[in-house]
């Protein structure tokens, strides 16, 4: 189960030609009272690939994510996804138009079963409004069950099928980041945004976790994810890193390790 | 115990509808048909606290305007009990979209305390214009209800009436929740973050369980005008908001039909302890406290527990 | 035009004095919620029952009118406690919700306010005013001598709040145990005790709030949901936990309420306060219970 790992600079500009860049950062700044916290970043996620971003503590890798999904309106500059420029876009619109985050912490519906957090991951694209629901009009009983059907194929694809009925809330943090993944990839997004994906996981999770972005990302999911763990950073394919603000290296995991900016933004030499 | 429980209890509670007019007296017949008006007026709240996460503390502002809409309808203008209702719940409704689009973007204790200012203003209101409400006097005459040239004059034929349209609107709520938006609705109150990012639309979706909620709470109102035929400012205060939020409360937030428990509960109490005078209205607030603090999942959830512990898990 | 400026004089200067009563009980409103982050909807009833409380010192026990009003303060201190014990205290533990905690406010609200008309009765009661119930002529206006103490008063209580939380240990660490319960904790303090004391002292300040109006507008069961709303509004556009904030908020309140309704019933002040609470927290809730944005990562 290894990652596909372009270790070369040849390959990394041949695979770009081949995607174009799905999603963007461009000239994005944002202060917040007074404090400078990203300067001029721009990140470009290229389709069919995984990217990520690391950085050393407060270098503002959690404020850019807020900001490519939709939680944050930048000072300054855009986002593109899709060839639309959606900085001023809601969270709604981003996630309608194929744009799906996880959150540091899983967040899971915790008052509701394993399969109902499923069902919900199929809002977007379904209809039925609270007035077919309250008259049981015949299209609202066929797309719940519609949605019931998708929801136990994911599972089961998910290796959740056992877990269907149990409140989500009970659940231990490696199944909650399954379930959460789950039920972010049955909307079929065209980008999957993790953030601090393996944080809380224990080896045996993270294991896992590896397994489905690159399982997820052969299907054609392009992912970005943001991580302190090297140990994940090995399945991107290009990584941007973050400091102070400004990405001052682009390139490979071992490129931009070598990289001398690189080793004085982590160890100060 | 009884292989169909549900069934049960739905056999039982049909046979007591049927049979409690000739075996009750007037007067709690009367109390049983105010259970039924707070259970409508209640399953509002309700909805907005079990689905939505939100407490409301403005019902008697719509229950209110239900009620005087219906009286001013029905004995200024002649019109018939059933427009002047739809009527209510029609400007209910709309004030509280026009009410709920601002507030409901703030959350928590925030929206919760703009609620309650809603019903304070709407208190005063009444009592202010009392060319429109009659004031403390209050406007009286109320048509009795006509079903079908039936007419509803006493509790027992309003009995008879009232409960399966409760039972109803039970089952159009019992529908929602069980439907792709009250999915959803759970969801944001479960994890709003998450819920927006799988392109759940909360503003829309808290604003029309707002709307809900008021046509609701105006029926209940208007239901109220036409069985007491009399209506002034003193049934429309906080303590009235404060009663309709005990119901599910006392119920447990998370179960529809459960409304009906907590709805008889809130009747019969201040009849089981008429001889202390005011003291019922400390006993709510006590019991609201006692359940909150005690007992959060309220009757239907202590049931819950009970028979999960006597099934020894 | 000479009735006209005298009118607004006379509307400003008791919507002044309305303006410190409102900002009294946004001080314990800030006090409770800066040592406890709880949002205290039942704040105005501390003012009730230390004002009742009072009444019936005053006149059912005899006692000479300042040794009542301190019994009155030690009434609403020791509520404070008690509440924090009996109802916040196991709640804490079981780690409630924000709405929970708002229903046991609320339910506390009702309950205190029933009790007050179950032992106080529908009636309004009165406190004599201090220094006498004369007057005193501003212009072509009046003010009650009254008026001027409650003013004076409460701005000793701000000066004396805002003393105690920056300079005194014990404020200090008021302050410290409920914005870092575990820091606090490592340091020595003891986190349940400065709750019970932001309780009491939140209780007192309610009830002296109840104790300086109930000699101007009589105080009846029914006045501590509408003080806890207009407080709520006075410390909000304080920042919510900030004394002093509360004060400058209750007096811009009491002004724009009173100048807003001459010429109307004085029963739509309420609506115009009531109004003016639900814009600020729409329009400026200063970021204190909504997101703050979060830097670095």
């Amino acid at each position: 189960m290894s990652a596909t790992v372009l270790t070369s600079a040849e390959d990394l500009q041949a695979s770009e030609q081949q995607g174009a860049v799905l999603l963007g950062m461009e000239g994005v700044a944002q202060s917040f009272g007074g404090l400078q916290v990203l300067r001029n970043v721009n990140i470009d996620v290229p389709q069919g690939r995984i990217v990520g971003l690391i950085g050393p503590n407060g270098s503002g890798k959690t404020t850019c994510f807020s900001i490519i999904s939709g939680f944050l309106r930048p000072n300054a500059g855009r986002v593109h996804f899709a060839g639309d420029d959606v900085t001023a876009w809601s969270i709604q619109q981003r996630s309608r138009a194929g744009l799906v985050r996880t959150f540091q912490t899983p967040k899971v519906f915790e008052h509701m079963t394993v399969l109902e957090n499923l069902m919900v991951g199929d809002y977007k694209s379904t209809h039925t409004g609270i007035l077919g629901a309250m008259f049981r009009t015949p299209g609202a009983g066929a797309e719940l069950s519609a949605m019931r059907e998708r929801a136990k194929a994911c599972a089961e694809r998910f290796g959740l099928a056992k877990l269907l009925s149990t409140r989500a809330g009970l659940l231990p943090a490696g199944q909650r980041r399954v379930v959460e993944l789950a039920r972010a990839c049955i909307g079929n997004p065209k980008v999957l945004l993790l953030d601090e994906p393996s944080s809380g996981l224990n080896s045996e999770e993270i294991e896992t976790l590896r397994h489905w972005i690159v399982t997820l990302n052969r299907e054609g999911l392009t992912v970005f994810l943001v991580s302190h763990d090297m140990g994940l950073m090995t399945v991107c394919e290009k990584v941007h890193v973050l400091y102070f603000g400004e990405v001052i290296a682009s390139g490979s995991l071992a490129e931009v390790q070598a990289d001398a900016r690189v080793c004085e933004a982590y160890l100060g030499v | 115990m009884f292989p169909h429980p549900r069934l049960a209890i739905a056999t039982a509670s049909v046979l007591a509808w049927f049979l409690l007019p000739q075996v009750l007296s007037l007067h709690y017949l009367d109390v049983l048909n105010f259970a039924a008006i707070l259970a409508i007026g209640g399953l509002g709240v309700g909805l907005l606290l079990g689905q939505c996460g939100i407490v409301n503390l403005g019902q008697a502002a719509f229950y209110g305007c239900g009620a005087y809409v219906t009286a001013y309808g029905t004995t200024v203008l002649g019109w018939p009990a059933l427009p002047s209702l739809v009527f209510g719940a029609v400007i209910s409704g709309g004030l509280a979209a026009l009410i709920g689009f601002p507030i409901l973007r703030l959350s928590g204790f925030f929206l919760a305390l703009a609620t309650l200012a809603m019903g304070s203003i709407a208190g005063v209101l009444f009592f202010e214009w009392d060319w429109l409400t009659g004031g403390t006097l209050g406007m009286g005459g109320i048509p009795k209800l006509s079903l079908l040239g039936f007419e509803l004059s006493t509790p027992g034929r309003y009995h008879y009436f009232i409960w399966p349209l409760v039972v109803l609107l039970l089952w159009l709520a019992r529908n929602l929740v069980d439907s792709r938006p009250g999915l959803a609705m759970r969801a944001m109150r479960d994890a709003a973050p998450a819920a927006e990012v799988l392109a759940v639309d909360m503003h829309g979706l808290k604003t029309a369980m707002f709307v809900i909620c008021a046509v609701l709470g105006s029926v209940a109102g208007s239901l109220f005008a036409h069985y007491v035929s009399f209506v002034s400012v003193q049934s429309f205060t906080v303590e009235k908001s404060i009663m309709f939020l005990l119901v599910p409360v006392v119920a447990g937030v998370h179960s529809v039909f459960g409304i009906v428990i907590g709805a008889l509960f809130v009747a019969l109490v201040p009849e089981l302890l008429s001889g202390l005078g005011d003291m019922h209205q400390v006993l709510f607030g006590l019991v609201l406290v006692l359940v909150v603090t005690v007992v959060p999942g309220g009757l239907t959830g202590a049931f819950k527990q009970f028979r999960l512990i006597r099934r020894g898990r | 035009m000479q009735h006209y400026t005298s009118l607004l004089l006379q509307a400003a200067l008791s919507g002044i004095t309305n303006g410190f009563v409102y900002a009294l009980v946004g001080m314990g409103l800030a006090v409770i919620f800066k040592g406890s982050r709880i949002v205290n909807a039942m704040q105005g009833e501390f003012a009730v029952i230390g004002a009742l409380f009072t009444v019936l010192a005053l006149q059912g026990g005899q006692l000479p009118y300042p040794v009542a009003i301190i019994a009155g303060i030690a009434v609403g201190a020791v509520s404070g406690v008690a509440i924090d014990i009996f109802c916040v205290r196991p709640m804490a533990r079981r780690n409630a919700s924000e709405e929970g905690f708002l229903l046991l406010t609320i339910g506390l609200a009702f309950a205190l306010s029933a009790a007050a008309l179950y032992f106080g009765g529908r009636d309004s009661h009165l406190l004599p005013g201090y220094g006498g119930d004369g007057v005193i002529e501003i212009l072509e206006a009046t003010m009650p001598v009254h008026a001027v103490w409650l003013i004076v008063v409460s701005l000793v209580v701000v000066l004396a709040l805002r003393l105690f939380y920056t300079k005194t240990l014990l404020g200090l660490s008021m302050t410290a145990a409920s914005a870092d319960p575990d820091g606090a904790t490592t340091t020595g303090i003891n986190v349940s005790r400065m709750r019970l004391y932001t309780f009491m002292l939140g209780g007192g300040v309610g009830a002296i709030a109840g104790i300086l109006v109930t000699p101007l507008i009589s105080m009846n069961y029914q006045m501590g949901i509408v003080l806890t709303l207009k407080g709520f509004a006075a410390a909000i556009m304080g920042g919510l936990s900030n004394p002093l904030g509360a004060v400058v908020g209750g007096v811009a309140l009491g002004l724009l309420e009173s100048l807003a309704v001459i010429g109307f019933p004085s029963g739509y002040r309420d609506v115009v306060a009531l109004s003016i609470l639900v814009v600020i927290m729409i329009v400026m809730p200063h970021g204190l219970l909504g997101r703050a944005g979060r830097v670095g990562g």
